[in-house]
């Protein structure tokens, strides 16, 4: 078998240079691939029959149960002759068919070939992945056929929709062949069913069953059962040999090949039982109710074939050894006379050019070969003697004329089927040979169809009347299958005797000719029924409903508003924290003291009104001085909890960000623009509101659930014993743990790199900056050269001004009471950093507020004075003392070591000094000092590109917008 | 161990951790290429900058990707105190992320043999439209890109193999800074480029904050950030469980925002589309490879003893991604958008396999990243060569006909989306099977219930993979012309791998996955 696939794969491949070369004639030696499965077949007969099912087997991915076994029982023998043989005839068939210069041939003829391999795959593989596999690829090839005339708007729409819809089924069965893959522990088909054969499923295993039927989904789908049965008549848009293979022989059938497989199995589920017969029931009124109004030959067919298919699937689905044998033997039949039918139909339109059976005339007379041959197969459709469709259609009608109440339903809906079936097939032989509507137009002209093309269905037909001669070496051939559900009661035979089943094949003719005869009342019947949504308009509104459904989410979820989406992980914030958190409910254990004293009392409602004014402010600026105090509000909380140091730190850090912000704020408007809704303010109220207080219960609760000692024990005596330092915050910092504050200093000078090279974009910006650093020392120079007082006052620091900066402000910005407070402080300032500097071992303090407080300092200066005046306080460039100061901390480092020491090791010296006595040193100041210079690094780089570098655009802006205006520079009013 | 001794006097009991140099090995070569990238950026002449960026940066992929290729059985072990460890799994992340980061860097590198410009701006910080950039551009292309690509891969590699919370952290950090700058390179649609590097900064530090709270919670919990600690805490632990089920679930926000799962996953089309091509490429593969290889670690080790806690939290999550990953990308008119959707989708697919809790599970998912991340690549790849009036052509529309103009690129890409759509006899077959039958063998009724959105979340998926198959072939050529680039040797090496792996992972799985299956046991 694996052999035969191969050789259909190499067919496939070399197709197109075959078709190249050759032209159509390739197709007839492209025929020998599935005239060779079907030999081969045919050759394993007795083996096959003795239930002896030859097997093949090769590894492929062993670690998911994917094997290419291969096996030929009974079932898979008779769908390998079925598809074989007719897929070798219709590449005959195909060879005289189409036109030599019919564009993209050669890649039909590969899919065509490729088909038929894949087809024998499906029905011989005993994996039941590997049988998805070829699932899948006949899906995919069919595709390619029926979409052969790309051109076509209509091929190409019927084309995707019988894609969508069989992958869609696909996709189903694969989940639920998953689940009963992993069930039974094999992927092996034929282990599959056997144990589910002897095990049957109990009726509450609900995964195994909705498994069967997402299984049984794929078969519904693939062989177009309500409600999916419309791909199948738009699927006619494919030229007429890819319908006869695809939608007579093969690809319709691998559904009812798997519902035969598995019937075995899982037949007693009630689940499957109710959707074969309900489904199948349905699909075969549908399809024949139908096919009596189409005028278009090959749809009158297809919708025939849909109601075929639903016949099949019912007897193939029942699980009686009498239906299941009458399905086999209905299968066989159907292939045959549906092929013959379609190639019927084929030649017609190649001969006439039309396929409207209001449009044909007098071909009974022009065509007289093919008229026997349609009226073979379609007597074979109808089920009238002598013909294999009868003897199937006596056999389904007596497996279900003995049972209970639901069979007596199901036999029912099958004799309506049938008589409406029968209406059909007359209509079609009638509507095709015999006079059509258009009783006196002239005859349909002709042109002459070849031998091949007429030859082709006359030997299908000839086999649909010669079969039944062998109805016994039939009966007991497909026994092999049907067997394994017991005996059956009858055997398929041309006759019976008197029975039941006649009575009903005889009512079926009558009442068949009595609509055919009154098919035109009927049609007009037809008209006046309202027309019932059809399955195609609800698969329309199914694949619309998804544009819509996604384009509708995506247009309020993803407008791409960070917001929005900020919200959605706030969301879950909430919900999952905050949900645990209700759900574990642990305050029951918590003890809470609420305040220590009035002043904490009073600090907090400070807070909390800050924070909602904060939230009510429209400006900006106000809502930065509001968010401000709660900062400083918390500063206070750590003064009175006795943490000076960390309150100092604090109200320092809160005062940098409040500047920074404001020097950022000068280039936005001075109101929040977004106003919103009062609803989506509410919104965002709430979401706020929420995530505080998860965060707040976090808090509360997290440091309840404490068992371990805090890392901090023991910490205060090391920092007098190892750090040499009473303020623990400082020694920890410098110390104990030197090592993360050696870490944060280089991320703070990266960040301070970072945030310059965003700014100073250029080297000639770096340079420029540099420049105007230099100029400014050697100004300063120069003045102190003549001692502080220059003559002309003009280009001095000091004398008649009180700082340089306003020779470059605007007259309307600058106030001479702040350059004096300014120029009062700002050493004062100064000198207070360097004490804390130096005090901070002992005292609150320490390098990082030292620092803050001298960048301060700095600020103030450029505040009263601009970024003159800051070039002038600091006439040192940033990177110079971020380097700086990372080199004094790293040399502290190494210091240590050479002093064999460990890094960062703190040594202590007591040093007298003449007049103030000891002084205690320790060496880890300098790692302090490093501390101090980096912050004031970084105060000055961010003061210089968020201050200095915006001042600049701002003026750039004021500029170009008035040019004519001069700027006021220089002179006061 | 006390607290005291912890911080005790310096010298007398402090420990310095054994290093197993073999172990990191590739991550010190990864790191040093990085290194020496920055300092090629800072003293190479500017004519030369581009060969050897490229060159270093490859050599360190291909060096590192050797050592873990010929030493991979001595590597495995437990090092640095923990806080790293190297074993199967986390040594099949790292060599995922080496090779897919070598074809992306290759599609980065990208300049159509001189004839075209690459996918990144000259000067990144400039204005969009100022004097500054013209300047720039004058300059020529900028290298630093390799550098920044090099430290992400850095990061990406230790995630995985991360052995303490706060590791994972840093390597989390470690890789998305470069990814936050790289998304704001972008030549063309320059503010578009930085609107969506903004949005990913700002989420992605959202995200990772509460990544670290998490990591807190379960500090607080357990006593311990190594992973190997928690897990064992979670058996003899008790009384605490609010901080186990609050601090796990919090760090699942932070990585499911990197893997990009709903209701995380509003950032991707953004940055997908935002971003440079090559880069999305990249951070499609590498990023989704790597927080994955997090999660299996941080899932299994860590968190598998509390699963009760959180597993339908998760389960719902893996649902709605694949739900709302398929149903988006069907009103997707962007290429770019439609694949950062679909990387949505496989996200959730991936996650069933994960929620497996099995072996079998961590398998299914190595071999899915394989697969998706290699075919993704090549599809941005190609993405990267349709081009109409110099820019990419990212509109669908755009697309139509592309079959007949270009043939081979067309069926490249549309075996691509058939990989993507799960056909058999391409690799996306083979891995959504493995993970579906991981779930519904390991992981119960979930398992089955997820296993069958996922199967008709597939068949959307398909129905939008089929539509873009069908516009390449079967449809006219839109109005304006669509020009299609041809690839230097890198970007069609890095192409053809996708394609190639995509069908012979298809036909041929069954070494990756038994190499997946021999590696799927965890150290801790």
């Amino acid at each position: 078998m694996i052999v035969l696939l191969v050789a259909h794969l190499v067919a496939a491949l070399i197709a197109p240079v075959l078709v190249a070369r050759l032209g159509r004639v390739a197709f007839a030696w492209l025929a020998l691939a599935p005239a060779a499965a079907a030999g081969w077949a045919a050759i394993r007969t007795p083996e096959v029959l003795a239930g002896a099912a030859p097997t093949e087997l090769l590894t492929w991915v062993p670690s998911i149960g994917l094997e290419l076994a291969f096996r030929l029982d009974v079932l898979s023998w008779l769908l390998t002759l079925v598809a074989g043989a007719i897929g070798a005839l219709v590449l005959v068939y195909c060879a005289a068919y189409f036109e030599e210069d019919e564009p993209g041939l050669g890649r039909f003829a590969a899919c065509l070939v490729g088909f038929a391999g894949a087809m024998l795959g499906l029905v011989t593989s005993d994996d039941l992945l590997v049988l998805y596999l070829f699932w899948e690829a006949t899906t995919v090839l069919s595709y390619l056929l029926i979409g052969h005339r790309p051109q076509s708007r209509s091929s190409r729409s019927a084309a995707t929709q019988a894609l969508v819809v069989t992958t869609f089924g696909g996709l189903a069965m694969l989940g639920g062949l998953i689940v009963v893959g992993q069930r039974v522990g094999t992927y092996r088909l034929s282990e599959v069913v056997a144990t589910f054969a002897a095990a049957p499923i109990a009726p509450g295993d609900t995964l195994l069953v909705t498994a069967v039927v997402l299984v049984l989904l794929g078969a519904v789908s693939k062989s177009a059962l309500v409600p999916f049965h419309f791909w199948l008549p738009a699927a006619m848009a494919a030229p007429t040999p890819v319908s006869a293979y695809l939608h007579a022989a093969a690809m319709v059938k691998a559904g009812i090949y798997l519902v035969a497989r598995l019937a075995p199995a899982f037949a007693d589920v009630p689940a499957w039982r109710w959707c074969v017969l309900v489904l199948g029931g349905a699909t075969m009124l549908l399809g024949a109710y139908r096919s009596l109004r189409q005028h278009d030959l090959k749809l009158l067919l297809a919708y025939g074939t849909v109601s075929q298919l639903g016949f099949l699937v019912v007897l193939t689905g029942t699980g009686t050894p009498d239906a299941a044998l009458a399905g086999v033997a209905l299968l066989l039949a159907h292939a045959m006379f549906k092929a013959c039918l379609f190639l019927v139909v084929g030649v017609m339109d190649h001969a006439t050019s039309t396929r409207d059976l209001r449009e044909l005339n007098g071909l009974r007379a022009s065509m007289p070969v093919l008229a026997v041959t349609a009226a073979v197969a379609a007597a074979s459709m109808a089920g009238l003697p002598p013909t294999l469709g009868f003897v199937a259609k006596e056999a389904a009608l007596a497996a279900y004329a003995r049972a209970d109440a639901a069979d007596l339903a199901t036999l029912a809906v099958l004799v309506v089927g049938s008589m409406l079936t029968f209406a059909y097939s007359a209509r079609f032989v009638w509507g095709a040979f015999w006079d059509g509507p258009a009783r006196n137009a002239e005859p349909t002209h002709v042109h002459a169809p070849g031998a091949v093309l007429v030859g082709v269905p006359a030997v299908l037909a000839a086999a649909s009347l010669l079969a039944p001669l062998a109805a016994g070496p039939i009966d007991t051939a497909l026994l092999g299958y049907a067997g394994v559900f017991g005996e059956p009661h009858e055997h398929l035979a041309l006759w019976h005797g008197l029975t039941p089943a006649l009575g009903l094949s005889v009512l079926t003719w009558l009442v068949g000719s009595a609509l055919f005869a009154g098919r035109a009342g009927l049609e007009r019947a037809q008209d006046r029924v309202p027309e019932v949504p059809a399955a195609e308009d609800v698969y329309r509104r199914i694949m619309r409903g998804l544009d819509r459904v996604s384009l509708e989410v995506t247009g309020a979820s993803q407008r791409g508003s960070l917001p929005l989406t900020l919200g959605a992980i706030l969301v879950v914030f909430v919900a999952l924290p905050g949900g645990v958190l209700v759900a574990t409910a642990p305050w029951g254990e918590l003890s809470l003291r609420w305040a220590d004293s009035a002043a904490q009392v009073g600090v907090a409602i400070v807070t909390v009104i800050a924070a909602v004014a904060a939230v009510r402010a429209r400006r900006r600026f106000r809502a930065i001085y509001l968010v401000g105090v709660t900062g400083y509000a918390s500063a206070m909380i750590f003064l009175l909890f006795g943490a000076p140091d960390l309150a100092l730190t604090q109200v320092l850090v809160e005062t940098v960000s409040v500047v920074l912000f404001i020097l950022v704020l000068r280039r936005l408007p001075g109101r929040f623009d977004d106003e919103g809704s009062r609803g989506a303010r509410a919104m965002r109220v709430g979401f706020g509101v929420a995530v505080g207080a998860v965060a707040a219960a976090l808090a509360v609760v997290v440091p309840q659930a404490r068992t371990a000692a805090p890392a901090s024990d023991g910490m205060a005596e090391l920092a007098v014993d190892y750090g040499g330092g009473e303020n623990i915050v400082n020694v920890i910092l410098v110390d104990i743990r030197a090592w993360d504050t050696m870490g944060e200093l280089s991320v703070v000078l990266a960040a301070a790199t970072g945030v310059a090279s965003l700014v100073f974009l250029h080297r000639d910006n770096v340079a420029r900056a540099d420049r105007r650093v230099r100029e400014m020392r050697a100004r300063r120079r120069r003045a102190l050269g003549r001692g502080h007082r220059p003559a002309d006052g003009t280009d001095g620091t000091g004398g008649r001004t009180w700082l340089v900066g306003h020779e470059v402000h605007g007259s309307g910005r600058h106030s001479t009471m702040f350059e004096v407070v300014t120029r009062m402080i700002f050493h004062v300032v100064m000198t207070w950093s360097l004490f804390l500097l130096f005090a901070g071992h002992n005292n609150p303090g320490g390098g990082f507020a030292a620092g803050l407080v001298a960048g301060l300092a700095l600020v103030v200066r450029y505040l009263a004075g601009g970024r003159v005046e800051l070039r002038s306080a600091m006439p040192v460039a940033p990177r110079t003392l971020l380097g700086l100061g990372l080199f004094l901390s790293a040399g502290n480092a190494l210091a240590s070591m050479i002093a064999s020491g460990d890094p960062l090791q703190t040594w202590i010296f007591d040093v007298p000094v003449p007049l103030i006595g000891k002084v205690h040193v320790v060496t880890s100041l300098a790692f302090d000092v490093g501390v101090y210079l980096v912050v004031i690094g970084l105060m000055l780089d961010v003061l210089r590109s968020l201050g200095s570098s915006l001042d600049r655009q701002i003026e750039d802006e004021e500029h170009r917008r008035a040019p004519s205006a001069p700027q006021p520079v220089g002179g006061r009013p | 161990m006390s607290p005291l001794a912890l911080i005790g006097p310096p010298s007398a009991t402090f420990t310095p951790s054994e290093v197993s140099y073999l172990s990191i090995l590739p991550m010190l070569i990864v790191a040093g290429a990085a290194l020496i990238g920055v300092l090629v950026e800072a003293f190479a002449p500017r004519a030369a900058r581009f060969t050897a960026q490229f060159a270093v940066a490859m050599l360190g992929l291909l060096a590192a990707f050797a050592v873990i290729a010929m030493r991979a059985p001595a590597m495995i072990g437990v090092t640095l105190s923990g806080a790293v460890v190297v074993d199967g799994p986390a040594l099949v992340f790292q060599g995922m992320v080496l090779l897919m980061g070598a074809a992306g860097l290759a599609l980065m590198a990208e300049r159509f043999g001189g004839r075209g410009p690459d996918a990144f701006t000259p000067s990144g910080s400039s204005v969009p439209g100022s004097q500054a950039e013209g300047l720039a551009e004058r300059l020529g292309t900028t290298t630093e890109v390799f550098p920044l690509t090099m430290f992400a891969l850095l990061g990406m590699m230790l995630f995985p193999a991360s052995g303490d919370l706060l590791t994972m952290f840093v390597a989390l950090e470690v890789l998305s800074m470069p990814l936050y700058v790289l998304t704001a390179l972008a030549r063309r649609r320059r503010l578009l480029s930085q609107e969506a590097a903004l949005k990913y900064f700002l989420l992605g530090s959202f995200s990772s904050a509460f990544f670290l709270f998490g990591a807190a919670l379960l500090y607080g919990y357990a006593g311990s950030l190594n992973l190997g600690e928690i897990g064992r805490a979670v058996g003899t632990v008790s009384g605490r469980g609010g901080l186990l089920a609050a601090g796990a679930l919090l760090l699942f926000v932070g990585l499911l925002f990197k893997v990009g799962a709903v209701p995380f996953h509003s950032w991707t089309p953004d940055v997908y589309q935002g971003a440079p091509t090559p880069v999305t490429g990249f951070m499609a593969a590498c990023t989704k490879v790597a927080a994955f290889g997090a999660l299996l670690r941080l899932v299994y080790v860590g968190l598998a003893g509390s699963r009760w806690d959180w597993e339908l939290v998760l389960w719902i999550v893996a649902g709605l991604t694949m739900v709302v990953g398929s149903v988006l990308s069907v009103s997707q008119t962007d290429i770019k958008r439609l694949l950062a959707y679909s990387s949505v989708a496989h996200a959730g697919f991936i996650l069933v396999g994960l929620l497996a809790i099995d072996r079998a599970g961590i398998a299914a998912v190595t071999f899915y990243l394989a697969s998706y991340g290699f075919a993704t690549i090549a599809a941005f790849g190609i993405v990267l060569l349709v081009r109409a009036r110099g820019s990419e052509a990212t509109h669908i529309s755009q697309w139509a006909g592309l079959g007949r103009r270009a043939p081979v690129l067309a069926a490249g890409m549309g075996l691509l989306l058939m990989g993507f759509a799960g056909i058999p006899l391409t690799s996306g077959f083979t891995a959504k099977f493995a993970v579906f039958a991981a779930a519904v063998a390991h992981a119960g009724a979930a398992g089955v219930v997820l296993t069958v959105i996922g199967v008709l979340s597939s068949a959307v998926t398909a129905y939008v993979y089929f539509r873009i198959v069908v516009l390449m072939f079967f449809s006219e050529p839109g109005g304006a012309p669509v020009d299609v680039l041809r690839p230097s040797a890198g970007g069609a090496t890095a192409i053809g791998v996708g394609l190639l792996t995509t069908v012979v992972l298809g036909v041929f799985p069954a070494p990756l996955l038994a190499l997946a299956a021999s590696a799927s046991q965890f150290l801790w």
